[in-house]
């Protein structure tokens, strides 16, 4: 019990456990945790910024100058490689995020099999697999198309 | 305790719903901020007003609201409650993430009722 105990304790740091080579899933499953947090912090900040539309914590309603005075903060370099940054890991955070869904319902796992020498689980080869490389891939070019809009 | 397990399960359920929502919501977000509409013209006073007042927009937004903050804070909640497992812990996280929760929704919801409603200046 108590070593059971103990490896629910790993807290963070087991979001790194190396101890299995060639573990993409584990990677998938620390980035969505990161991602996550990464687009909470963001939507919350997002939240805030867009409240002076309407003035700011104060405000009444519909403000042009503040609004103006919102985006003279937002709207440079730094702001467009955050949105782009935002961009990245909210494209990976939502493919990824199907994919557990679809693994959640014993979609696209691979088939049971025997257990045999080198002990590779079928749910590793499958599609599931994949569509970790699929997220990888289409939040690169995700984050492109954004960087061409915003600097284009 | 198996009317824990239950919660849970429900609430896990929340969070694929939302999930999954959010998917849609937030792509049809992007979309208006820089393809269906130039990111210019996105941002600027008037269209941010009109998509407001806009019915189907202006709803989204808040609906976008709700179903993005209940993912994120039950996903915060999620992580944390794997940190710890003992049941102060697990009742703090639960009030601390709902509070946080309700919160970050009645300052979005307050921001489009008076984008709505409130008289331009």
């Amino acid at each position: 019990m108590e070593k059971g105990r103990e490896r629910n304790r790993r807290g963070i740091r087991g979001w790194f456990d190396p101890t299995v080579p060639n573990n993409l899933e584990r990677w998938a499953y620390f980035f969505q945790r990161l991602t996550g947090l990464g687009i909470l912090a963001y939507v919350i900040g997002h939240i805030g910024d867009t409240s002076f539309f309407v003035g700011g914590p104060f405000g009444t309603g519909p403000n042009q100058s503040s609004w103006s005075f919102d985006l003279s903060i937002t709207e440079n370099v730094v702001g467009h490689l955050i949105l782009i940054f935002v961009v990245l890991i909210v494209t990976f955070h939502g493919i990824n995020g199907i994919r557990l869904i679809l693994a959640e319902l014993g979609i696209m796992v691979g088939k049971p099999s025997k257990i045999e020498y080198p002990y590779r689980p079928s749910s590793l080869r499958s599609v599931q697999r994949h569509i970790i490389w699929v997220a990888i891939v289409l939040a690169v070019l995700a984050a492109i198309w954004a960087g061409s809009i915003l600097f284009g | 305790m198996g009317d824990k397990i239950m919660t849970e399960r429900k609430i896990m359920m929340i969070q694929y719903v939302t999930g999954i929502l959010s998917v849609f919501l937030v792509s049809v977000h992007l979309l208006y901020q820089g393809v269906i509409v130039p990111y210019e013209k996105a941002i600027s006073f008037s269209q941010v007003l009109s998509l407001y007042r806009h019915i189907f927009y202006g709803s989204m937004l808040e609906i976008l609201l709700v179903v993005i903050l209940v993912h994120g804070f039950n996903g915060l909640r999620i992580i944390l409650l794997e940190l710890n497992q003992s049941q102060d812990w697990s009742k703090a996280v639960d009030i601390i993430t709902v509070i946080a929760t309700v919160v970050t929704i009645a300052y979005g919801t307050r921001t489009v009722i008076l984008a709505v409603f409130g008289g331009v200046s």
